[in-house]
C-alpha cells in the first residue's frame, strides 16, 4: 500500500511538469497532503492519540486543506488570469523531471548500499520532490507558482523525514511544523501584500532593488 | 530550562506591549530587555566562566552571545530618542518582533543541539521578515519578500542536511553536537559529506555567502537602521555558528579538509562578489551590506585555516560586528539628515553634522582594517595563516580584492564626508553615543580578552 502511495506521489510530480493550470498545481498539493497523512499512518509503528492528532493537523488540515484553499483564494481574489507562465516548455520540464527522478533513484541506490535502514523507493521520490520544488521555483515567473514550488519542496522534506522513520528525533517534527508556519507566513502576509502592491505578481516586477 | 528564561521576558513584555500599545513603553521594554541581555552576556564571561560552565555553554556560544548582547544594547539606546514615526500599533509590532528576533538568535547561539539551532535560526527569519518590511513601501516589501523566500529555501535545505546527518549516524542517531562529535569516527562519510554540503548551502544562504547572497543587500538596505545593524552584526554570526559546529563534526570524522576547502572557495567567491559590487553601487547602505558579505568571506577563510588564524577569525567576528553595527547606525543618521540613500546626494556631512561625519570616517578607517582596528590584527594573522599553509594564490587574490573594496568604500566615504553644506543639523545625543561606544569597545575588548586570558 505504501509503495502505491509513493508511486502516486511520484506521478503527481510528473503531472506538475505538464500542467499549465494554477488550479492543477493546487490540486496536486491537496493530493500530496492526503498521501503524506496516509504514509505517516502506515509508516509509523506506534502512534498515540496525541501524535495522531498532530500528524493529522500538519498534513490534512494545513497541507491538504488550509494552504491550498488560501492559494486558490488568492488566485481568485487577485484575478490572476494568466496561468503558470513557465520560462521553459512543458516538454523540457518533463525531461528535467525525468532526469531528476533518475538522479533521485541513483542517490537512492547509494542509500540502499550504505544505509540499509533506508528504503530506496521512498528516498528516491522524496529527494526528487525536493529537487522538483526547486526547479519549479527557478523555472517560473509567478510568485504564487514560486510559493507552490516551495510547498512541493516542503512536502519532499516531510517525505524524507518519514523515510528516517522511528529514528527521527522529536525535534524534526518541530522543524516540520515550523516550516508549515513559515509557508503560512509567506502565503498569508506576503503574497497578499505583494499582489496588492505589484500588479502582475511576477518575479520580473520585483526588480526595483538591483545593482 | 535555559530557553524558557531566554523567552520569558520577550513573551511577558510582548504581551504587555500588545495590550498597552504605547511607544514610550515599547522603547523602555526594549531597553530593559537589552540590559538583562547584556547582564547575562557579562555573567557568562565573568568571573571565571562559572555560569557558562554550569549551563554547559561553550566558548563559541559565549563569544557570539556577548557580541549580540552588545549590539542589542547599542540599538536599544539608539532607538530611544529616534523619531520612528510609528503608530502605537506599529510600535508594538516592532517591539514584539525585535524581542522575538533577539531571543531566537540567543537560542541559536547558546544551543548545542543541531535541531534546536535550526529551529531558532528559522524563527529568526519569521521575526525579522516583519522588521524588514516595516516601512511598507514597494522597496521594503520587495526586500522582505526576497529575504523571506530565499532564506526559507536555504533553511529548508539546511533541514535536509540535518535529516541526512541523521541517516549518516550508525545507530540511535542524535542531533546533540557532543554526541555526534564523540562518535565521529563511525559516521558514514558519504552521507556526512552530503549533509555538510546541504547545510553549507542552507545556513550559508542566511550568512549571505556568495552566490546565495542576493537577499542580503536588499534586506540590509531597506530595513530601519537599528535592524540593519542587528542583521549584519548579529544575525550573520548566528547563521555562521552552525557551520563552525559542523566543521568540528567533519574534523571528528577525519573530513576536516573538505570543510576547509569549501570554506575557502565560498569565502573567496564572497570576496569577489563584494569587490565587484562595491565599485558599482551608489546606495551607501548597499555598500555596507556588500562589505558584510566581504567580511563573512574573510571569517570563513580564517576558520578554514584554523589554529591562530581561526582565533583571528573570532576577533574578526567581534570587530566586524561592532564596527558594522556602528556604521549602519551612522547610516541611519545620514538618512535622517539627507533623506536619500544615494551617496552622490549626501555630500558635506562633516560640515553639516560633524559628529556623524567623524563617526562615519572612523567607521570607514576601522572597517578597512587600519590600526587600531581589531580587523588589522585579525587580517594580519589570517594573511600569515595563508602564508604558512602555502595558499599563496588565495593570499594574492585576497589582497587584490581587498584593495578594490578599500577603494570603493573610500571613494564613497570621502564623497559623503567632504564638501560644504549650508545647513547645520544636530541629532539627539543617543544617536551618536551607541556608535562611539561600539567603536571604543571594538578596540578595547580584544585587548581586554588577551590580557585577561588565563
Amino acid at each position: 500500500m505504501a509503495d502505491v502511495l509513493l508511486v502516486i506521489f511520484g506521478v503527481s510530480l510528473l503531472f506538475a511538469s505538464i500542467t499549465n493550470m494554477l488550479s492543477g498545481i493546487v490540486k496536486i498539493l491537496v493530493w500530496q497532503g492526503l498521501i503524506l497523512f496516509l504514509l505517516t499512518i502506515l509508516k509509523t509503528t506506534q502512534l498515540n492519540l496525541w501524535e495522531f492528532a498532530f500528524v493529522a493537523l500538519e498534513t490534512i488540515v494545513f497541507k491538504a486543506i488550509l494552504i491550498p484553499w488560501f492559494i486558490q483564494d488568492t488566485i481568485n481574489k487577485n484575478g490572476i488570469i494568466r496561468e503558470v507562465e513557465p520560462s521553459v516548455s512543458n516538454f523540457f520540464s518533463l525531461g528535467v523531471m525525468t532526469a531528476i527522478f533518475a538522479f533521485g533513484f541513483f542517490i537512492a541506490l547509494w542509500s540502499g548500499k550504505s544505509s540499509p535502514k533506508l528504503y530506496p523507493l521512498h528516498f528516491g521520490i522524496a529527494f526528487s520532490a525536493i529537487l522538483k520544488g526547486l526547479f519549479i521555483i527557478i523555472a517560473n515567473k509567478k510568485l504564487i507558482t514560486h510559493l507552490m514550488g516551495y510547498l512541493i519542496m516542503e512536502n519532499g522534506i516531510f517525505l524524507l523525514s518519514l523515510a528516517i522513520g522511528s529514528d527521527m528525533p522529536h525535534i524534526v517534527s518541530l522543524g516540520v511544523s515550523l516550516d508549515i508556519m513559515l509557508s503560512i507566513l509567506i502565503a498569508v502576509l506576503f503574497i497578499n501584500k505583494i499582489s496588492s502592491t505589484f500588479q502582475e505578481g511576477d518575479s520580473d516586477e520585483l526588480s526595483i532593488l538591483k545593482d | 530550562m535555559l530557553y524558557l528564561y531566554i523567552w520569558l521576558f520577550p513573551i511577558l513584555a510582548g504581551a504587555l506591549s500588545w495590550l498597552l500599545k504605547s511607544e514610550k513603553l515599547n522603547k523602555l521594554l526594549i531597553l530593559i530587555h537589552s540590559v538583562i541581555h547584556l547582564g547575562f552576556g557579562l555573567a557568562l564571561f565573568f568571573p571565571g566562566r562559572r555560569l557558562s560552565a554550569a549551563l554547559n555553554i561553550d566558548n563559541y556560544s559565549v563569544w557570539f552571545f556577548a557580541v549580540s548582547a552588545l549590539l542589542y544594547f547599542a540599538v536599544a539606546i539608539y532607538t530611544l530618542q529616534q523619531d520612528q514615526r510609528l503608530s502605537p500599533r506599529q510600535s508594538s509590532i516592532y517591539a514584539v518582533c525585535l524581542m522575538a528576533f533577539v531571543a531566537s538568535m540567543d537560542g541559536a547561539n547558546l544551543s548545542r543541539d543541531l535541531g534546536l539551532i535550526w529551529v531558532f535560526v528559522e524563527t529568526t527569519t519569521l521575526a525579522s521578515a516583519m522588521l524588514i518590511s516595516f516601512e511598507h513601501h514597494k522597496q521594503s516589501l520587495e526586500a522582505a519578500w526576497k529575504y523571506l523566500f530565499i532564506c526559507s529555501i536555504g533553511i529548508a535545505l539546511a533541514f535536509m542536511g540535518i535529516l541526512l546527518l541523521i541517516i549518516a549516524q550508525p545507530a540511535t542517531p542524535s542531533l546533540s553536537l557532543d554526541r555526534i562529535i564523540q562518535r565521529g569516527y563511525w559516521i558514514n562519510s558519504f552521507w556526512l559529506k552530503l549533509s555538510f554540503v546541504f547545510m553549507l548551502i542552507g545556513f550559508g544562504t542566511k550568512v549571505g555567502l556568495a552566490p546565495m547572497h542576493f537577499w542580503l543587500p536588499d534586506a540590509h538596505s531597506e530595513a530601519p537602521a537599528g535592524i540593519s545593524a542587528l542583521l549584519s552584526g548579529a544575525l550573520l554570526n548566528t547563521a555562521l555558528l552552525p557551520l563552525l559546529r559542523m566543521q568540528k563534526v567533519l574534523s571528528a570524522a577525519q573530513l576536516g579538509y573538505l570543510a576547509s576547502q569549501l570554506f575557502i572557495a565560498l569565502g573567496l567567491a564572497s570576496l569577489f562578489v563584494a569587490a565587484v559590487f562595491i565599485l558599482k553601487v551608489k546606495n551607501y547602505k548597499r555598500l555596507l551590506a556588500y562589505s558584510s558579505i566581504e567580511n563573512m568571506g574573510i571569517i570563513l577563510i580564517a576558520f578554514a585555516l584554523g589554529d591562530l588564524a581561526g582565533k583571528a577569525g573570532l576577533i574578526h567576528t567581534l570587530g566586524h560586528s561592532l564596527i558594522k553595527a556602528a556604521f549602519f547606525l551612522s547610516a541611519g543618521n545620514l538618512y535622517s539628515l539627507y533623506k536619500a540613500k544615494d551617496y552622490n546626494r549626501c555630500s558635506g556631512l562633516l560640515s553639516r553634522d560633524p559628529n556623524t561625519g567623524w563617526l562615519w570616517l572612523i567607521c570607514f578607517v576601522f572597517i578597512i582594517g587600519m590600526p587600531p582596528s581589531p580587523l588589522f590584527f585579525s587580517e594580519l594573522y589570517i594573511a600569515l595563516g595563508l602564508l604558512a599553509s602555502g595558499n599563496y594564490f588565495v593570499l594574492a587574490l585576497w589582497f587584490i580584492l581587498l584593495a578594490s573594496i578599500v577603494y570603493g568604500l573610500g571613494k564613497a566615504s570621502l564623497e559623503i564626508c567632504m564638501g560644504y553644506s549650508e545647513e547645520k543639523t544636530r541629532l539627539p545625543f543617543s544617536q551618536y553615543l551607541p556608535q562611539a561606544m561600539l567603536l571604543l569597545l571594538a578596540v578595547a575588548v580584544p585587548i581586554a580578552v588577551l590580557l585577561l586570558r588565563p
